[in-house]
């Protein structure tokens, strides 16, 4: 088992390095660079420029090396931790994201909380009481939060909290503490601004969270080791929670890798829609004027989370499963 | 005596949305102290519910709807509960439940959670009904794993139920069971998934904890040999009624109902004449027609002109090989491991196994599960590719060939010629396909014939198996297991194949459509001359439909012989073992469970003498008599080939 810990932990420096490539070759593929952009933009603006003042920011940026030694240079920089400079911006990529990558985290991590919170007792309510008024009602509830655009239900809560409690939801803090240095007071104000978020992003990943835990659980209820827990004179109660619960977890736990992408990328509207000082709006914009070291950045830190992410649920399964710890169903 | 339940006009129905179903109706019956009463019904008739309502067990949509289940439990004299009654999760209910009447069932793997070990969810039940400590708890545990067999009970109570053989899951769930000492123990099919051998030591196993915590055992099971075996009195079910109970003997001896005698009748036993009959409840006559009966005639004619002098010397075309297997092996690679570390091992499914089938001829293939009877069908089929040997089949040429080396093109002129039966009926149709459909498919692969022909092929097999062709654009949902065996026999057919493939074709089958799809065979045999290779685990199956009979264990075949010999006169420890352990549905002929050999049966380091086979000794088939070979070191003999 532990060999198959270091396989794994191994096997992940060749797959980052397939997303670093692919990364870089697709923020590479639209035809242009980001002078080229920039200067589009400039012309569009009735601007004239100078051809020998390109050639030096072409010359200074790099931008007139082959791509495979922009990669290994920018490969190279990812290695010691230096993400790059921002074309955009003029500044180093880490002075760019700054809070951002940090604020992201504890926005998305809230999130994913919250959808485990949320659908662990709906989908255990709903499966033991399966086709009782209250299935039907977080069936109908579910299915609302599935089909509803996030960014559309941020623009609802907005109104609403806008017109019936006369108050600013958007953001995650108060105006007075952007740019300020971190204080109790400023963390204090995010904890309160982070609810809106969460609640808009989550929805969606709640709905789908209850509808699968729901589905595993009805499947396990029927198994033969439920009866046999019965046949024993345990109460439902207990039964539930030690039997088919248990075996139930398992597709959620597989889970955590994929939900930490899908929540970062269902969260980039909701950021541009709210307002939020998350890396989300600033991946898009970055895309679009192809500012590819910023963008290679933050790509690079979702297929971070998501390798990380599945590592973590392949070891958490092998300890709560004793199948695949002892079988070494796994490595196979 | 007084007894300890007593049912009386039982009635339970499944309350749907549009209907109510009667799943039992006016079911009474009695279960004294120490007594053993067996339930006995085929799948459907509604045994299990009957069960299910005494334990509490019923599900959502069932309610009982009259009648009494009156229990009196013994340690608490003159109480009396009616468990109808009581709430189904209430308190009461739940002491009652596991603490006084307690329940084993059928599949031992999925009755026990494979994330908890077997000491967790044993001590978890004495912890439920007594008031004990962990510590208390888990002596109680090995006490009572020591008591069902376990060989290192302290240890296994770390064990998960993956970890452990089919047989020692029972054993756990036997154990399970009885830790609270019940009055009363209901058990479910408790043998049907496990073999015959294995079979044998449960239902020692039960005889014996059974006197030693006096308790009484309701078995609920279809197998009559079971019955014959434990029982004191039986009740007969039959679509939700009891149709017949009393005592096993008179029972046996003088059924007095119609499908209790057609029951006895279905079962194959060992004493039957070479022309006795299984009667199944429902005859099914097969009508062959031009195609198939005028092709068998036509291969036959083709191969005498084809065979070369030598062997068209031969005094029957009867003997004229098939399929010959010489020296068959493979090996699979299996990873075990922990935390820690993990290894490969080599484990030999399969290791030099010969075996010829003559044309015309049934071959039974038997032995207990994992013993590679499966894995040497796949070789067969070249489903897969032995590590070594040779298996020589005659194909449409008449001439022997060597099947080994071909690759997929080669191969597919003699796909056509072998064809397969599987053992789930449920699982071998495609639920998307008619019946046209699937019967059809393999002609179209092969490109047999025009659509004419194949309509026609279709219509003669449909008639060929006993199903209406009105059938044929129907799903195959809609027929029952047995009706699906039949289509899927059809199916095989439709080729007009050399060799037919059965695996365990009846053993998802309740006894009366055994006997049904039985008959079948041995009458489409007739009538065809076609040649079977017929695997089973069921002795007494195989004894009926084959002329010749292998027994394998380990990989290898250690016996073979014509079948009459064989089970007069069986040599090897193994097939003795095997004979020793199937319980006949025969009063006269009851288990001696003092023959029972604790495991040791399967294990070839553990045979006697000339038989052991282990890293120093590995003995070869030797010949005994013409036609028996056993696998033997004898220094006067040398190997002959079967």
């Amino acid at each position: 088992m532990l060999t198959y810990l270091a396989r794994r932990l191994f096997v992940m420096i060749p797959t980052l390095f397939m997303i670093s490539v692919l990364v870089f070759v697709i923020i590479q593929l639209p035809p242009g660079d980001f002078l080229t952009t920039y200067l589009n933009e400039l012309q569009a603006q009735g601007e004239a420029v100078d051809p020998a003042k390109i050639e030096f920011l072409k010359r200074q940026y790099g931008l007139d090396q082959p791509i495979y030694i922009q990669y290994a240079e920018w490969a190279w920089g990812l290695l010691q931790g230096d993400l790059g400079f921002s074309f955009e911006y003029n500044l180093p990529v880490s002075d760019v994201v700054g809070d951002r990558l940090w604020l992201s985290l504890v926005l998305n991590f809230s999130t994913v909380i919250f959808i485990y919170i949320v659908s662990f007792p709906i989908g255990i309510y709903s499966a033991t009481r399966q086709y009782s008024w209250g299935d039907y009602g977080f069936t109908l509830l579910g299915f609302l939060g599935l089909a509803m655009p996030n960014f559309l239900f941020a623009l609802i809560l907005l109104y609403y909290a806008n017109v019936v409690f006369g108050t600013s939801i958007g953001g995650l803090m108060d105006p007075e503490y952007i740019n300020q240095g971190w204080s109790f007071a400023k963390m204090m104000s995010v904890v309160e601004h982070l609810w809106a978020p969460v609640v808009v992003i989550g929805t969606s990943g709640t709905a789908a969270m209850i509808r699968r835990l729901r589905a595993n659980l009805l499947d396990e209820l029927g198994k033969q080791y439920v009866v046999t827990a019965h046949a024993k004179g345990l109460s439902p109660t207990k039964v539930l929670f030690k039997y088919p619960l248990r075996m139930a977890l398992n597709p959620f736990i597989a889970d955590i890798g994929n939900i930490l992408p899908q929540v970062v990328s269902g969260s980039v509207l909701v950021s541009v829609v709210m307002s939020l000082p998350t890396t989300g709006p600033m991946l898009l914009t970055a895309l679009q004027s192809q500012d590819m070291y910023l963008a290679g950045s933050f790509l690079m830190f979702l297929a971070l989370l998501t390798v990380v992410g599945m590592f973590v649920s392949d070891v958490l399964l092998a300890w709560l499963d004793p199948r695949i710890r002892l079988q070494g169903g796994v490595g196979n | 005596m007084t007894d300890i339940l007593r049912i009386k006009d039982l009635k339970v129905e499944f309350v749907l949305p549009h209907m109510r179903v009667k799943a039992v109706e006016n079911v009474s019956f009695r279960i004294g102290a120490q007594e053993t009463v067996a339930l006995v019904g085929e799948s459907g008739s509604g045994k299990s519910t009957i069960s299910q309502a005494i334990m509490g067990l019923l599900p959502k949509v069932a309610q009982v709807t009259k009648g009494s289940i009156i229990f009196a439990d013994p340690k608490k004299p003159g109480t009396r509960v009616d468990i109808a009654m009581l709430d189904r999760s209430g308190s009461d209910m739940r002491a009652i439940r596991g603490g006084r009447i307690s329940m084993i069932f059928q599949e031992p793997m999925s009755s026990l959670s494979p994330l908890h070990t077997i000491g967790d969810q044993i001590c978890e039940a004495v912890k439920l009904h007594r008031k004990v400590g962990s510590a208390e708890a888990r002596e109680l545990a090995v006490e009572m794993l020591t008591l069902v067999g376990f060989p290192q009970p302290k240890r296994s109570l770390k064990t998960y139920p993956f970890e452990l053989s089919g047989g020692l899951r029972q054993r756990a769930m036997i154990a399970m069971a009885l830790v609270c000492r019940p009055a009363l123990l209901i058990a479910d099919e408790p043998t049907t998934a496990l073999d015959v051998t294995i079979q044998a030591q449960i239902l020692r196993l039960i005889k014996e904890v059974q006197a030693e915590l006096q308790m009484s055992v309701l078995l609920i099971t279809h197998d009559l040999g079971v019955v014959a075996n434990m029982a004191d009195r039986m009740v007969v079910i039959y679509d939700g009624r009891v149709v017949e109970a009393g005592k096993t003997d008179d029972v046996f001896i003088n059924p007095g109902h119609t499908y209790t005698r057609s029951l006895l009748a279905a079962v194959p036993h060992f004493d039957m004449g070479p022309d006795e009959r299984l009667r199944p409840l429902r005859e099914i006559k097969p009508k062959t027609g031009s195609l198939l009966a005028s092709a068998g005639d036509g291969n036959a004619q083709q191969n005498t002109s084809d065979v070369p002098a030598t062997l068209a010397l031969h005094p029957t075309m009867a003997s004229e090989p098939v399929l010959a297997v010489r020296h068959l092996s493979k090996s699979f690679t299996t990873r075990k491991g922990n935390w820690i570390k993990s290894e490969e091992r080599l484990i030999p499914a399969v290791s030099d196994v010969s075996l010829t089938v003559n044309r015309g001829e049934c071959v039974g293939l038997v032995g207990e599960s994992g013993c590679g009877k499966t894995t040497l069908s796949k070789l067969i089929m070249r489903a897969m590719s032995p590590d070594e040997g040779s298996i020589l089949f005659r194909g449409e040429s008449g001439q022997m060939t060597e099947l080994t080396g071909l690759d997929e093109d080669q191969l597919n002129p003699y796909r056509k010629r072998i064809q397969f039966v599987f053992q789930d009926p449920f699982g071998s149709l495609n639920p998307r396909m008619t019946v046209q459909d699937i019967i059809t498919e393999p002609m179209l692969i092969h490109g047999v014939g025009d659509s004419n022909y194949r309509q026609k092929m279709v219509l003669e097999l449909m008639d060929l198996v006993g199903l209406d062709p009105r059938f044929l654009n129907r799903y195959p949902h809609s027929f029952s297991g047995g009706q699906r065996q039949r289509i899927g026999i059809a199916r095989a057919l439709s080729l007009k194949p050399d060799l037919l493939i059965f695996d365990e074709p009846t053993s998802a089958l309740d006894v009366s459509v055994q006997a049904q799809i039985l008959n079948l065979l041995k009458d489409l045999q007739r009538d065809l001359n076609l040649t079977y290779l017929f695997i089973s685990h069921n002795l007494a199956v195989v004894d009926y439909v084959a002329d010749r009979i292998a027994v394998m264990c380990a990989g290898r075949i250690v016996e073979s012989a014509p079948r009459e010999v064989l089970f007069k006169n069986p040599m090897h420890p193994y097939t003795q073992a095997l004979l020793h352990a199937v319980p006949f549905a025969d009063l006269d002929h009851l288990l001696d469970f003092d023959k029972i050999m604790d495991g040791k049966a399967s294990d070839p380091s553990r045979w006697p003498a000339p038989f052991t086979i282990n890293q120093t000794s590995e003995p070869k088939m030797m010949q005994v008599a013409e036609d028996h070979f056993v696998r033997a070191e004898r220094a006067d003999f040398t190997e002959i080939a079967i």
